[in-house]
């Protein structure tokens, strides 16, 4: 047990443990993470099947890095517990009294002589370091004063601080990796999803993009009700960056898509002949509409949303994006297929038609209405707040560990003749030359109004 | 006045800065370095209105792509610089440091980094962007001038070793203290910028705050090696030409996480 804690509370091992993982974690980006075990066996050969064992494809989350991060803790742990009593001590309940030849030893000391009885020279020399914000503490023994000030000396503890901030942000970690999840929903607009990890249901009034003047994609929104049994609780717009938290549940908006199951289009039909024929058609999928002149019949038949003549001559889309729509619309009268033509919205002017009969009809595909879906993350994370702690933690730790340089200054003084002796050192780990100056200039205080 | 002309006029003045600086490297007269500072902070003035502009121009933060945020790491590293300078009165140290902005600023302005201003995509619409590269960058700044004071220290120490230190150069024990002092501000900047504000920017667009892409380790790596350099010399006491070597690791490993990553490495970050 002693030797486990002399062993874990070294920092020979610290740096060898941060040595060991810097450079395991280089080896994790220079080695492509996550893919196939062909692509491995492409890329490394031989070595593929070793890499996979050894986890290497999976560094971050294999059980040899995990290890380290654990062993990295525990010495983090250990270091900074056993090192916190005597610290404590020396900063709070220090020894009072010093030997003036201890003080000289001192790498930053001085001395002077004072002419004033033993009580007064140490109460002035008290009241000089009290000015410069020093907290003092006096003791008297065998007829010598020794004073002890001190400052800022809670930058003693920053780098607890910082330690502990760090467990905390590693302990979050382990409670994310256990217990976080995290699910992808697809809602459409109007419609209501139940989510019942949740045991809530969460309706989409409105989903909506913004675009840039430039056309290209600025934000997409999601505005959602929140709804508890039959309650709507909340209603909240959510965007990119700005996800909605209810119960430790966060939605965040992922992605978008169309729904093309019930599109409608608004297409103009025009006579070549008659520039005052347009009739402007709504219709859905399988729908039929009689136009104006009373006896031609027309159907939607088919859509697509990015069309494209595949290899084998059929059409097809290229994609779930509206980026080329087309629709097929086909032309009967008295039963008869007069036309059948498919009509691009993007490309008014061009148009594929095949025609049985004679006819001068025109066809402009004006509008498509569809519904669009959101693609909305679920997620919960418990280990999150643990994690924002630890950071406020860290962070703070490491301002007090930096910019707020604890010091102590020692002074002894003795009765030597008509004068009292002073002996002052002082002592700062860090900002040593700041310290430098203000302890010389509270020695040429002291002595200039001796 | 448009924000590509104050940028160039920046860019004349750190050259011109830099100018003086060299002149007093080989002329050893203090009014030299002295104009070779004012220039710097001039300099750094116009930059500032440059940045100015182009945040008022775009509408959003200027640090989104390639040129924006080597004129950003320009400027933080002009601002560490003065402030470093300032503080510890290293003239010696402006030459080399001048060269590495320069190097920056003129691969801003050349044609492979487009400079227009470009729509920012939804994940990149944040103050936490704001807050995460402008502070990481900060930090990097300090993180750079550590690199040059340790090289320095490097040839510096060597140098009083063979005997051959030149009369008026900066000793090697006070280059060992300013890159201390400069890791001491840097790290806690990197780690509020770089890790902290990343994690939280991760959180609200992806839902993640950590997802181990190769830019994230980067970053781990880098702050890493600093808390080596930290611990070895706090705790065990490690000063001088390993300390000097692991700082200039550290920045380097900086380095490779700023472009490195970008180009070598893909990722979730990659769309700088
Ligand atoms: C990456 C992880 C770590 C970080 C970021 C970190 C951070 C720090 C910081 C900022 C300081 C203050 C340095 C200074 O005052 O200049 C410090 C001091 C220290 N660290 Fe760490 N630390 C880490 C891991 C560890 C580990 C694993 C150990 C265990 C051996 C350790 C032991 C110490 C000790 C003994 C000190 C000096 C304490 C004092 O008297 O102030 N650290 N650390």
């Amino acid at each position: 047990m002693k030797f486990i804690l002399n062993y874990f509370s070294s920092v020979k091992l610290a740096i060898t443990l941060l040595i060991i993982i810097t450079l395991a974690s280089i080896l994790g980006t220079l080695v492509p993470q996550h893919r196939t075990e062909a692509e491995y066996a492409m890329h490394y050969g031989q070595l593929a099947p070793l890499l996979i064992k050894l986890e290497v494809t999976d560094l971050y989350h294999s059980w040899w890095y995990m290890g380290l991060l654990f062993l990295f803790s525990l010495n983090t742990a250990v270091c900074t517990l056993t090192r916190f009593g005597p610290k404590w001590r020396k900063a709070f309940q220090p020894r009072v009294e010093s030997e003036p030849s201890k003080i000289r030893t001192l790498k930053i000391s001085g001395e002077m002589k004072l002419k004033a009885p033993l009580v007064q020279a140490a109460e002035k020399v008290a009241a000089t370091l009290k000015s410069r914000h020093f907290r003092t503490r006096q003791a008297t023994h065998e007829g010598r004063v020794s004073i002890l000030a001190q400052k800022k000396i809670a930058g003693l503890f920053g780098s607890d601080i910082v330690h502990v901030g760090l467990l905390i942000i590693l302990a979050g970690g382990i409670i994310s990796g256990f217990s976080g999840m995290r699910r992808m929903l697809t809602i459409h607009e109007g419609r209501t999803l139940e989510v019942p990890e949740a045991g809530i249901s969460l309706r989409l009034d409105k989903f909506q993009t913004d675009y840039y003047p430039s056309g290209a994609v600025k934000d997409w929104k999601s505005t959602l009700t929140v709804i508890e049994g039959e309650q709507e609780i909340l209603t909240q717009t959510i965007e990119v960056n700005h996800p909605l938290s209810y119960q430790g549940f966060m939605f965040y908006q992922r992605n978008y898509g169309y729904d093309w199951q019930n599109p409608r289009f608004e297409i103009l039909a025009q006579k070549k002949d008659d520039p005052d024929f347009g009739d402007q058609l709504n219709l859905g999928l399988g729908e039929k509409t009689l136009l104006s002149d009373g006896q031609t019949e027309v159907e939607a038949i088919n859509f697509v949303p990015d069309f494209i003549i595949g290899e084998d001559g059929r059409v097809a889309s290229r994609s779930n994006q509206p980026n080329n729509p087309a629709v097929l619309i086909e032309g009967r009268q008295q039963g008869e297929r007069l036309f059948a033509a498919w009509v691009f919205s993007k490309f008014p002017d061009f148009g594929q038609m095949h025609s049985e009969k004679e006819h001068n009809f025109s066809f402009q595909f004006q509008n498509i209405e569809s519904t669009e879906y959101s693609g909305i993350e679920m997620a919960k994370d418990p280990g999150v707040n643990f994690i924002w702690a630890g950071c406020i933690l860290l962070t703070l730790g490491l301002f007090v560990a930096f910019f707020w340089p604890p010091s102590e200054i020692r002074v002894a003084l003795e009765q030597a003749q008509e004068r009292i002796q002073v002996t002052a050192g002082g002592i700062a780990t860090k900002n040593k030359y700041a310290f430098q100056t203000e302890f010389d200039t509270i020695l040429e205080d002291l002595r200039r109004d001796k | 006045m448009n924000e590509s002309t104050l940028f160039a006029i920046a860019f004349f003045t750190y050259i011109g800065a830099a100018f003086f600086y060299f002149f007093y490297l080989f002329g050893k007269r203090e009014n030299l370095a002295k104009m070779g500072y004012t220039l710097s902070i001039l300099g750094l003035v116009i930059h500032t209105a440059a940045l100015i502009l182009r945040t008022i121009e775009s509408g959003h933060a200027p640090f989104t792509n390639m040129y924006e945020s080597l004129s950003f790491l320009a400027w933080s590293a002009i601002l560490a610089y003065v402030i470093i300078e300032g503080k510890f009165k290293l003239r010696k140290a402006g030459p080399y440091f001048m060269l590495i902005v320069i190097g920056l600023m003129a691969l801003a302005s050349s044609p492979l980094m487009p400079a227009n201003a470009t729509p920012l995509v939804p994940a990149l619409q944040s103050y936490w962007l704001w807050l995460h590269v402008s502070v990481t960058l900060l930090g990097e700044a300090f993180f750079a001038v550590a690199f040059v004071t340790s090289i320095m220290y490097l040839i510096a120490d060597s140098r009083e070793k063979r005997g051959t230190a030149k009369e008026g150069a900066i000793s090697s024990e006070k280059l060992d203290s300013v890159s201390y002092r400069c890791v001491a501000i840097g790290f806690p900047l990197f780690t509020l910028g770089g890790l902290v504000f990343g994690m939280v920017w991760a959180y609200k667009a992806w839902g993640t705050y950590w997802s181990w892409d190769p830019k994230e380790v980067w970053s781990l790596i880098t702050w890493f090696v600093f808390a080596l350099y930290l611990h070895s010399r706090v705790v065990m006491g490690w000063k001088g030409r390993r300390s000097a070597i692991i700082a200039i690791l550290g920045f380097l490993a900086a380095l490779f996480t700023y472009f490195g990553v970008n180009y070598l490495l893909a990722g979730l970050h990659s769309y700088a």
